[in-house]
């Protein structure tokens, strides 16, 4: 039992060490595309998209990761992330679309939400809707 | 739903960590269900009564 126990610790850490790297090669993958053209290839079109294509398959790593951090967890840290992510979702996806709706009707001067801005303010708002979730349930 | 986890708990002097290894959960999911506010799924009752040697009903109880 107790190695049970050592092993499903030793698996959490695991879990949430990969999806910490995930996280972190995503966001670098999502700078590199984002911030390519600008400074480093130009116009290069082959390059972008190479970029847009490496952003993606990280992406998928990067669920595949969740996922198994999801699974890795116990059931009360499950919900929290749960509460986290469907905060989290709901909030980008009534802010998403706000922006779009405002963007093509010309009400945002700046032409909509800066992909950078939204996904550190997602980002927050999981971390924030995940701290209160650990105080609830403290 | 109420629960007499904390007093069964105490009854055999074991601490919310010590129960938490035993169930293989969280020290916080044995607290927070012990608080009840969060309802332990059926795998985890069953751990707990198995662990504390009751029937499911004995240790949860309706409202």
């Amino acid at each position: 039992m107790a190695s049970e126990q050592s092993s499903g610790a030793a698996r959490q850490w695991s879990a949430t060490g990969w999806l910490f790297a995930w996280t972190l090669a995503w966001l670098v993958s999502l700078a590199v595309a984002r911030f390519g053209p600008e400074l480093v290839w130009g116009e290069n079109a082959i390059a972008g998209w190479i970029a847009v294509g490496a952003n993606l398959a990280v992406g998928v790593g990067w669920i595949i990761a969740f996922r198994r951090y999801l699974r890795s967890i116990d059931e009360l840290q499950r919900k929290i992330q749960q509460d986290a992510l469907g905060i989290t979702l709901g909030i980008g996806w009534i802010v998403g679309f706000a922006s779009f709706v405002a963007a093509d009707a010309g009400l945002l001067p700046g032409g909509g939400l800066d992909v950078a801005v939204f996904t550190a303010g997602l980002g927050l708002v999981y971390l924030l809707a995940v701290g209160i979730g650990m105080v609830r349930y403290r | 739903m109420r629960n007499r986890i904390a007093s069964l708990r105490a009854d055999r002097g074991l601490t919310q960590a010590a129960l938490a290894q035993r169930i293989e959960v969280s020290r916080q999911t044995i607290n927070a269900i012990e608080t009840g506010k969060f309802d332990p799924s059926l795998p985890v009752a069953f751990r707990l009564a198995r662990e504390f040697d009751l029937a499911i009903e004995e240790i949860f109880l309706a409202d």
